[in-house]
């Protein structure tokens, strides 16, 4: 961290006991309801975790896991970790590009008041990442392994983290294995049987609870396929795939009724340049969902290194990713738009004996903003100011009362917004007249744009309402394009 | 500003002939009439990757070597594989296996000791990482000790393993009819399982100008993306290839990682200098 970026954050430190008097961060930011459950008086009398970890994917698309339904899968790893917690099926990326939902997950705040709009921006300087603020407000070791991108997608140099492996760009099975040894060594040799903490390590240190992050490059690897397999081979490859190719979605065809942004997204991905045939989308779904099988059996690793060296009793597992995939719904590939396929990610928490177990949470709609307040909670300590999400900790362990809120999904440059209600989805985009609205319950799709129908245009307004009143309490970063679109000055 | 140099994508699947054309390899080195591949030998084996463009991205970004020793008992053989794989900022991580495998046709390994090192950026050691593990395979029960620690857990048939299947597909026969299928514990730790490994055929091709005749196998299953082993007429592994990622025969693979290493370190040197003068 430079001077500069150290005297704000030390200001910003000072600053919040003084917040604190002004009210919560959730009475002042959240919408209209707010979450009774949560109270610093019930704060202090919570248990914590003695370690966390957070498992982050790259580009998984919600429906990946095997004991969540999905057909074309293994997962043996995701499977148990799901059935020992809480899985959202709710659950949304703040802005489905690597960089910005990351630096969301990071600190709670969203891509356009960090200022990571787009890929390789640095956070803010006057906002603490998740690691800083853990060392400067809890006793935990911070430690990360794998992809960080923010600026740097591989970085031995993370602000507030000691870096155990920085991993490789583009080929999983040589990053994310060495990420996951690497995680798996660290777990090994401070576990309680070790005679001694190794040469050069204090047995305090040693004893210390963690946080550590093991952030995993797959399913990301499809970018490099889909380069590999632009040109329809009109024959398959492995002719034995035949019969167990994947089937298409069923919004494979959709209400071509788009804002242009989105029509462009699709134009310039890899699939529509080679203008696949149907068989050629089949293969490309059987491929994802190895890379799929191929990040599970890492995450295996780790989870069975918590198991084999007795942390899993007093661990927080979270798992999520930074942003869906395309997987042929629409005729998308990859992400960048604000369809549920890109825009959803797996969220996933589990502290045996603390956090539900085996409970699919189809109702709370959750975000990537929500991680940050969460493990605060869980750690008994503050957030940083102006949090935007919410902790999740009423829901995870069953004492939520109420929870009244929408989402909001950022996207394309600080050019769309995704604005998801219990029932509805609007999008839209900066200077284009075609926006979309989607009936979530009966549509969930995405099939039909309802933002044309007369039927539907009080809830069209009510949308628009809500965007209006989310956008006008962010503080937006100086270097984000577009702002005033969203009526702010950038 | 400087205009962003325009990159093709390549577009097709990786074949030897295409490695060739992107600059991974200059020529196979096809083995002589006398290869055995039951026998002692060496094969070391250079990890090249591809980003999916023709211009930029792609790099060898580590190696693994394989050593053979055949034994007196006909069931059994050794393999000492030593796999090297370098990350951003010239993190290394260094893997050493020696296995007990027994002679059948996917070399199952029955025993083994592996162990995971790493060394930071400026090429210490980072004691608190490594790892090792002895592992014995004995019915349906692996035995593992790993950290002070003993463990049991069972395993069906005869798993194989990725470093095994390199050595395996040189015993096997150019059979189309055969095909084999079984599980694979990846790094001698994930298991994969459903695996599927089966000749294709004889491919005749031009690399480099030169005419040569390449056998392959293909490897489909759980967690991995396809393999294709190429091998000579004499049974020797060539290169295999899945998707993105190319192990590439090549006698000065070590050479060339090491240099690799230095090459990242130092930019990662220059990279932290420049930010202590900015800061």
């Amino acid at each position: 961290m430079n001077k500069e970026s150290k005297t704000k954050l030390r200001r910003h430190i000072n600053r919040r006991e003084f917040i604190k008097l002004g009210g919560s961060a959730l009475a002042v930011l959240g919408s209209s309801v707010s979450c009774k459950s949560v109270s610093a008086a019930k704060q202090s009398r919570k248990l914590k975790p003695k370690n966390i970890l957070l498992i982050i994917t790259d580009q998984q698309h919600i429906d990946t896991i095997a004991a969540g339904g999905c057909r074309h899968v293994r997962t043996p790893a995701l499977d148990r970790l799901k059935s020992r917690g809480v899985s959202f099926t709710e659950s949304y990326s703040t802005n489905p590009v690597c960089s910005p939902a990351r630096s969301s997950i990071f600190t709670g705040r969203t891509s356009s008041e960090t200022g990571v709009h787009v890929n390789n921006l640095p956070i803010r300087s006057d906002i603490p990442n998740l690691g800083q603020w853990f060392s400067q407000e809890t006793k935990y070791e911070t430690v990360y392994a794998g992809k960080w991108h923010i600026p740097r997608s591989f970085t031995n140099d993370i602000p507030g983290f000691k870096v155990i492996n920085t991993g490789i760009g583009g080929f999983g099975y040589l990053c994310d294995t060495v990420t996951s040894r690497a995680c798996e060594g660290y777990l090994r040799n401070r576990s309680q049987s070790s005679p001694a903490p190794p040469k050069g390590w204090s047995r305090r240190g040693w004893a210390r609870p963690f946080l550590m992050v093991a952030s995993f490059l797959q399913p990301h690897d499809i970018c490099e396929w889909l380069r590999l397999n632009t040109k329809d081979p009109v024959q398959l490859r492995y002719k034995e795939l035949a019969g167990e190719l994947p089937e298409l979605p069923d919004n494979f065809q959709f209400d071509r009724n788009e804002p242009e942004m989105v029509k462009r997204t699709r134009q310039a991905r890899d699939a529509a340049q080679g203008n696949w045939s149907k068989q050629q989308w089949r293969y490309y779904l059987w491929s994802y969902y190895r890379h799929i099988e191929f990040v599970d059996a890492e995450i295996g690793r780790v989870l069975q290194a918590l198991e084999d060296f007795g942390y899993a009793k007093n661990t927080l597992v979270l798992l999520t990713a930074d942003h869906g995939e395309g997987t042929g719904h629409h005729q998308m590939v990859r992400k960048n738009t604000l369809y549920d396929e890109s825009a959803k990610v797996p969220l996933i928490f589990s502290w045996p004996g603390h956090v539900a177990e085996d409970r699919t949470d189809t109702t709370h709609l959750v975000s990537g903003l929500d991680i940050m307040p969460t493990l605060c909670d869980y750690a008994g300590i503050k957030s940083p100011k102006n949090m935007r999400g919410w902790s999740l900790r009423s829901i995870l362990e069953g004492t939520a009362l109420s929870w009244g809120r929408t989402v909001v999904t950022e996207v394309s440059s600080n050019r769309g917004r995704m604005v998801r209600t219990p029932r509805y989805k609007y999008i839209t985009y900066k200077d284009d007249l075609v926006e979309q609205l989607f009936d979530m319950r009966d549509d969930g799709g995405e099939t039909k744009n309802l933002a044309t129908s007369s039927k539907y245009a009080s809830t069209l307004t009510e949308h628009r309402r809500m965007l209006r009143d989310w956008e006008s309490r962010l503080d937006v970063a100086p270097n984000v394009p577009n702002a005033e679109s969203w009526g702010r000055k950038g | 500003m400087a205009k962003k140099k325009k990159r093709t994508v390549v577009g097709s699947p990786l074949t030897p002939g295409l490695l060739r054309e992107l600059g991974a390899i200059r020529e196979f080195v096809f083995a002589s009439e006398d290869f055995k591949p039951g026998g002692n030998w060496v094969n070391t084996y250079r990890i090249w990757t591809c980003h999916g463009y023709r211009e930029s991205g792609n790099y060898n970004v580590g190696f693994v070597r394989i050593e053979r020793a055949a034994s007196k008992s006909k069931e059994e053989f050794m393999l000492i594989v030593q796999q090297q794989v370098v990350q951003v900022d010239g993190i290394l991580n260094v893997i050493d296996a020696q296995m007990i495998c027994l002679n059948d046709q996917l070399a199952s390994p029955i025993e083994w000791h592996l162990s995971s090192r790493f060394a930071n950026p400026d090429g210490r050691a980072v004691s608190e990482l490594g790892t090792e593990e002895t592992v014995l395979i004995k019915g349906n029960v692996m035995s593992v000790k790993a950290g002070g620690r003993s463990f049991k857990q069972k395993v069906a048939g005869r798993p194989s393993c990725d470093w095994c299947l390199f050595e395996a597909v040189q015993r096997l026969k150019f059979d189309k009819k055969s095909s084999l299928a079984f599980d694979i514990l990846e790094g001698l730790s994930l298991l994969k399982e459903g695996q599927h490994l089966s000749y294709r055929g004889v491919y005749p091709m031009k690399i480099g100008g030169k005419e040569a005749r390449l056998h392959r196998f293909d490897q489909i299953g759980e967690g991995v993306l396809p393999y294709e082993y190429w091998l000579d007429d004499n049974h020797r592994l060539l290169a295999a290839i899945s998707m993105h990622k190319a192990y590439i025969l090549d006698e000065r693979a070590e050479k060339a990682i090491r240099q690799r290493t230095e090459q990242v370190r130092k930019s990662y040197e220059r990279i932290r200098s420049a930010r202590r003068k900015k800061s």
